[in-house]
């Protein structure tokens, strides 16, 4: 992937997430090549996306705990048409929902493979692709 | 139910496309219609319920369209409200309605839709995936309505072996009842067949572009009233016997499950507040913005097995002539989404239906119909169950 290569200036640079004060941790972790989810102290269990309280308890007390980066394609579709300009160079391209071994499901592109590779309960991994100044999660299947 | 409430007068304008007019103009357009072909006195709407039609302008102009509109009437409603819940935003405004009129609030409730679909070709798609993702944890995926649906055809293809032919069958059955009803945008084409729709342009898999609805324009009135009011209107007024919703996430990766829907929940409240069971159930009308809904939905309804969806669809049951018609107006698929509104379409035709008005695809069978309708991505759910008797 080269979002970040300045040498195709007609093509749009792809969605940058927004940083939200609470998921600072999230995108941190990414920074640094580790899936970094919210924690509940109460549940004992992680959560996907990161919200002010834990979305099972309503628990306030969050901490935040590297998980495996480990899971399985949920579901998936491989997209022969987008409306995003920032996507076209990617057609076709495969858009999941992965569920983390851990529990928590995410939704991502499945990359670094052939579309047609991709199936439901593929065994997928995390890695992270640059987005401007920062890094996001996304899904490739595990080597 | 005690206090009988019921559908007395429905009114739809022909689904198209109206470029000169704005979703306001439709309205108009729609109340016009309604009031001609129902002779309705200012007295009968004592309530007043609508829906912003604002989708294609790129925001919401209309978000206070009820005061505009009971302005426009002339009326000055005991209950009023502008309301959003996508596709099933009237059938939640039929049972919003139902619940006023058993409280006495009013005898009576008008409830509106009007919309216009977004050029998917002009930014438009753009648009509504930003509306129906999570803009930090979707939409930066690229991530387009057809391919959000495809997550659940994909996972139901997994977990119960239904093949995109069965999706494609449900496409079928839509486009032979839209060849029966002179108002559906498809009622002059062509039959569709499995092979037709699977050589379309591919959307996303397993959907091809004959899966997905058709965007169009329109809008449509439903008058809800006590049982006392729907008797001036007709001597056979849909009936409310049941209803049920429910709401399960925003975002598709947060869905509990992509196989059991929130649609299961509303269903079985509805059945349970009507003491009725899947089999007392003659016809059914479903929501079906792609051809993966109506089978999955038929499931959660309890109306055939769970994983059996796609065989009830390949039997030819939901057809004309078949067991158990689905559909029967030509659904969203065949007599064309009309955006903001689209969720007016099968409520007025199941009402149609309970009341004998819907002409040569009128079915032999009609005393209780299932009205089912989502919005969002499959986020919040509406079942009305309509019948002939109180």
């Amino acid at each position: 992937m080269d979002e970040n290569s300045q040498s195709s200036a007609s093509i749009p640079a792809k969605p940058q997430p927004k940083i939200t004060p609470w998921a600072g941790p999230l995108w941190q972790g990414c920074a640094e090549g580790k899936l970094r989810l919210p924690y509940c102290n109460q549940c004992e269990a992680c959560f996907y996306y990161p919200r002010l309280w834990c979305p099972q308890c309503f628990n306030q007390g969050l901490s935040w705990q590297d998980v495996s980066g480990k899971g399985k394609v949920y579901s998936f579709s491989v997209i022969h048409q987008s409306p995003l300009p920032s996507y076209q160079e990617d057609l076709p391209y495969v858009l999941a929902v992965i569920e983390l071994t851990e529990g928590p499901r995410m939704m991502t592109n499945i990359i670094n493979c052939e579309v047609d590779a991709v199936s439901v309960d593929m065994p997928v991994e995390v890695t992270f692709e640059a987005r401007g100044d920062m890094k996001i999660p996304q899904f490739q299947p595990t080597i | 139910m005690s206090n009988p409430v019921a559908i007395a007068a429905v009114s739809e304008m022909k689904p198209g496309r109206y470029p000169d007019k704005s979703g306001f103009d439709l309205y108009l357009d729609v109340v016009r219609q309604f009031l001609a072909e129902w002779s309705v006195k200012p007295s009968d709407i004592q309530g007043l319920l609508a829906c912003p039609s604002g989708m294609a302008e790129g925001g919401s102009n209309d978000i206070f369209v009820h005061e505009q509109l009971y302005e426009e009437l002339g009326i000055h409603p005991l209950f009023a409200d502008t309301m959003n819940a996508g596709g099933s935003t009237y059938g939640l405004m039929v049972q919003r309605a139902a619940l006023a009129i058993k409280q006495g609030v009013a005898d009576s409730v008008l409830c509106l839709g009007a919309g216009k679909f977004p050029k998917v070709g002009t930014g438009g798609a753009e648009l509504m995936a930003r509306m129906v993702s999570h803009e930090i944890y979707e939409f930066p995926y690229g991530t387009f309505i057809p391919a959000i649906y495809a997550q659940v055809a994909s996972r139901h293809m997994f977990e119960y072996g239904t093949t995109p032919e069965q999706f494609a069958e449900v496409a079928v059955s839509s486009r032979e009842w839209a060849l029966k009803n002179p108002d559906a945008v498809m009622y002059d084409s062509e039959p569709l067949t499995v092979a037709t729709v699977r050589g379309s342009r591919p959307i996303a898999t397993p959907f091809h572009l004959f899966d997905c609805s058709i965007p169009v324009e329109g809008g449509a009135a439903v008058l809800v009233t006590s049982e006392l009011v729907a008797k001036r209107f007709s001597n056979q007024p849909a009936y409310l016997l049941g209803m049920g919703e429910y709401h399960s996430h925003r975002n598709i990766h947060q869905a509990p499950s992509l196989t059991n829907v929130g649609c299961r929940y509303a269903g079985q409240q509805a059945y349970q507040r009507t003491g009725l069971t899947p089999s007392d159930i003659d016809f059914a009308e479903i929501y079906d913005a792609f051809s993966v809904n109506p089978l999955v939905f038929m499931e959660d309804l309890g109306l055939c097995e769970k994983g059996k969806g796609g065989e009830f669809f390949e039997s030819g049951a939901s057809r004309p002539g078949g067991d158990f018609p689905v559909n029967t107006y030509g659904g969203l698929l065949s007599y064309g989404h009309t955006g903001d509104a689209s969720g007016m379409s099968m409520i007025v035709e199941g009402a149609r239906q309970i009341m004998g008005l819907a002409g040569e695809r009128q079915l032999n069978k009609a005393d209780v119909g299932i009205v089912h309708s989502y919005g969002g991505m499959m986020s919040e759910h509406s079942t009305l169950i309509l019948g002939r008797q109180a």
